[in-house]
């Protein structure tokens, strides 16, 4: 008889639910108390919040919509309008919500927002900039542009660094100051990063029990209690949330709960690329029957990996420094030979067994290079990987069988390799 | 003009054996570059051979090691062929990464597998508003430059770079003569034959397609041709980035209709915009860049409408509709075309979109959706 793996669930990551809805709530009641709304795309939306601004964000706004079951029927209604089915999902997400606005069509109604005063578009990733020049061309919306490249030679990272700063100075802040009609407020975006600072401490704090062995929490796990640390940035809330959660953590190591029940983990697996925000349980239930858990990843290491660099004093560099810092950069990260540097370091640092590339039909930010970064990875580490090929949020993009079968076979593989 | 034609057709029907062809004769290195902004002047400039990237005609098999089939054509096709060999006699290749997220895959893939001497990422930015774009621009385009006099060992002089300038411009002049032509004269040519005619402007050492060009101009001036007063007139759209399947070109013919002039970027896209000289090279290719028409969604740009110009050109030449071209999993085309057809639905512009794959699944579907326009628009 195999061993029968179940999830230790936790209570604290039970919290977030209430903070993540009083986020958005706040955001679509901002209009009627005649405070200014923001968009933002990239990691740009400190900015607004930095002008007392309700701001939306992009990948943020695509997560809840998942979770709250609120994605389908907001996706099909961007394709009646048009949009072709193998368009980012994020951004037919965005294009559906936009006609149901407009429009008037009844849809779930914490998914409903309110058009933004102004757009930042942080063009992160390319396809970024088609989704507000499609809000320009259908809403007429303000756009303050901001263009955020990956960094493919760490020699281009200087100049790209102070490129950014520049933009910022440039055009997205008289924008800000031009459409809330004061100056900006330098001094409210160090109190938000000095609440972030805490609420990252305490996160990182957390990390330590993913590399526990058995692991005590998993990237699940994690991956519903982000917000504090991206779009929640300045919010106390997030630091209670997180002291709760560390306190839990402590207390199940202290007790040898494991995340997975009865005994711990079979395998420990390295997750690369988006979390399908509309699926999470679908996948835990693939992961979990083999005893198999996710730790970490890219994606999910991308906020505020290291908050001893937040600088308050320095609002403006530590945002940039963020992202393109000389040392732990972002950017650096997002192109595919960078990837293979902080992939390394997690694999090392969370004892993994495996890489499972998450491939999204609909959104390549993250798939660049997938075989080859796990060729490069499997030859240096000897970790196996497979490809995994779905979609953040659109149903229509997950099968079950593919995904059952890569994961099937990547299990095999470890388990040929540990019995050599 | 007939000779000429010749030419280019044996060009562009095996520009693999053609370009390997140029290496040896010319002895000078080969430089890829991936389309569409790669300013290919400073590669010319550099005593190089640049030579646009393009898609081949044969199934995708070891490529798909590497990118998933739900990457666009030409992502897919040039990967293949480079992991395969059959692109060993480019010694360089350039990419531009914020074209679109698929060219971010090369990069890593190049380096593993294909190991090219010269490699090079170029980031030209979207053009928004701010000194700081262009600043970066120029930054790149320098980078650009020097890295290349770093693979050659010589410097490239402003009188260099001017003299190649003017190469390409002529190039540029000389094209527009042809597609002139063809507008005062549409039957003159095959739509097929146009697109090779620019497609071997991308693969021919510019100064002899300059001379390829005069003598096929010389006998287009001079070649009279009954006009098909029947012919429905139509403009293609798109197919950013490579090279249409020429059957389908063919089919609208058949069809029926005739292309007085496109929006293609193996087409008039590829030689739109002389470089103004007038004083620095790199600032005068800079600023070609930063033209915003015709209108290209890569490039950020919303303040210009690309339905609204491309229904101007439609008006220009006379024509009764559009034919956009969509390359599958191109996400910029992709996420721009509700718009447009939005656009071309507001203002009764009879307009149908072809879906473009690499690996053509079916033309009799394609037969019949323009079947069906030329139908609609026959009777316009």
């Amino acid at each position: 008889m195999g061993v029968e793996y179940k999830v230790n669930r936790l209570r604290a990551t039970g919290n977030i639910r209430p903070l993540v809805d009083k986020h958005w709530g706040d955001l679509r009641a901002a209009k009627e108390r005649g405070e200014k709304v923001a968009w933002a795309s990239g990691p740009s939306f400190m900015f607004p919040y930095s002008m007392g601004m309700k701001c939306h964000f992009m990948a943020g706004y695509a997560s809840y919509a998942g979770g709250i079951g609120a994605a389908d029927e907001l996706l099909r209604l961007a394709e009646t309008t048009g949009d072709l089915p193998e368009t980012c999902s994020y951004h037919r997400l965005h294009m559906g919500l936009v006609e149901a606005i407009k429009k008037g069509v009844p849809i779930k109604e914490q998914a409903i927002l309110p058009l933004p005063d102004l757009l930042i578009a942080g063009r992160y990733c390319t396809e970024q900039s088609h989704y507000s020049e499609s809000f320009y061309r259908r809403m007429g919306l303000r756009i303050a542009p901001l263009e955020l490249p990956f960094v493919f030679n760490k020699e281009d990272r200087p100049r790209i660094r102070e490129f950014v700063y520049r933009q910022i100075v440039e055009n997205v802040i008289p924008n800000l100051e031009d459409v809330c009609e004061k100056p900006f407020d330098y001094d409210r975006l160090s109190e938000i990063l000095s609440v972030l600072k805490k609420t990252a401490t305490l996160r990182n704090e957390c990390w330590k029990f993913l590399a526990t062995k058995p692991a005590t929490w998993t990237l699940w796990d994690y991956a519903v209690s982000m917000a504090p640390v991206i779009y929640m940035m300045g919010d106390p809330a997030g630091i209670p949330f997180y002291e709760d959660l560390l306190k839990e953590l402590q207390e199940r190591h202290e007790k040898g709960i494991p995340a997975l029940a009865p005994e711990g983990e079979k395998y420990r697996i390295y997750w690369d690329g988006w979390i399908p925000w509309a699926f999470l349980g679908k996948f835990m239930r693939k992961f979990t029957p083999h005893g198999a858990v996710c730790l970490c990843g890219r994606y999910p290491w991308e906020m505020f990996p290291h908050p001893e660099l937040i600088d308050p004093e320095h609002p403006l560099d530590t945002v940039v420094d963020w992202v393109y810092g000389e040392e732990t950069g972002l950017a650096c990260h997002m192109a595919p030979k960078g990837s293979i540097e902080l992939i390394g370091e997690l694999i090392e640092k969370y004892s993994i067994d495996g890489l499972v590339m998450f491939s999204s039909k609909s959104c390549r930010m993250w798939n660049q290079s997938h075989l080859d970064q796990i060729d490069s990875l499997d030859k240096k580490y000897g970790i196996p990987g497979v490809v995994i090929e779905a979609d953040m949020i659109d149903p229509e993009m997950v099968q079950d069988s593919q995904i059952d079968t890569r994961l099937q076979a990547l299990f095999e593989t470890i388990d040929g390799r540990r019995r050599r | 003009m007939e000779k000429a034609l010749s030419k280019i057709v044996e060009v562009t029907s095996d520009p693999y054996a053609y370009v390997a062809g140029l290496k040896d004769r010319t002895q000078k290195k080969i430089i890829g570059c991936f389309p569409m902004y790669v300013p290919e002047e400073i590669v010319h400039a550099a005593g190089l051979i640049p030579v646009v990237i393009w898609r081949g005609n044969e199934s995708v098999t070891w490529g798909h090691a590497h990118v998933p089939a739900y990457d666009c054509g030409i992502t897919r096709s040039f990967v293949d062929d480079a992991v395969r060999g059959k692109l060993s006699f480019m010694d360089g290749m350039v990419f531009h990464v914020r074209q679109c997220l698929q060219v971010g895959e090369f990069p890593l893939i190049m380096e593993r597998n294909v190991k090219p001497a010269y490699q090079k990422i170029l980031y030209l930015p979207p053009i928004y508003k701010g000194d700081s774009i262009k600043s970066f621009l120029l930054g790149d385009l320098e980078s650009f430059k020097g890295s290349l006099e770093d693979f050659t060992g010589k410097k490239i002089s402003d009188d260099n770079l001017k003299e190649s300038i003017e190469i390409y411009n002529e190039n540029r002049s000389l094209l527009e003569r042809v597609y002139e032509i063809r507008r005062e004269k549409p039957e003159i040519l095959r739509a097929r034959e146009v697109m090779q005619i620019v497609w071997s402007s991308m693969l021919m050492p510019k100064e002899d397609h300059n001379e390829l060009l005069r003598e096929l101009i010389n006998g287009m001036e001079k070649k009279s041709v009954e006009p098909k007063k029947d012919r429905i007139k139509v403009i293609p759209v798109g197919c950013l980035c490579q090279t249409l399947q020429f059957d389908i070109l063919d089919i609208i013919e058949d069809l029926g209709m005739i292309i007085p002039d496109d929006d293609l970027y193996v087409g008039s896209r590829y030689f739109a915009n002389k470089v103004k000289l007038n004083g620095d090279p790199i600032e005068a290719l800079a600023d070609r860049y930063l033209v915003k028409t015709p209108l290209c969604p890569t490039k950020g740009v919303w303040d210009v409408d690309w339905g609204v110009e491309v229904i101007k050109q439609m008006k220009e030449n006379d024509a009764k509709g559009i034919i956009s071209i969509r390359v599958k999993y191109c996400p910029p085309h992709t996420c721009y075309y509700p718009d447009f057809k939005s656009k071309m639905v507001e203002e009764g512009v009879p307009e149908v979109m072809i879906e473009m794959e690499h690996e053509i699944i079916s033309l009799e579907g394609v037969k019949t959706r323009l079947q069906s326009f030329v139908e609609t628009i026959g009777g316009v």
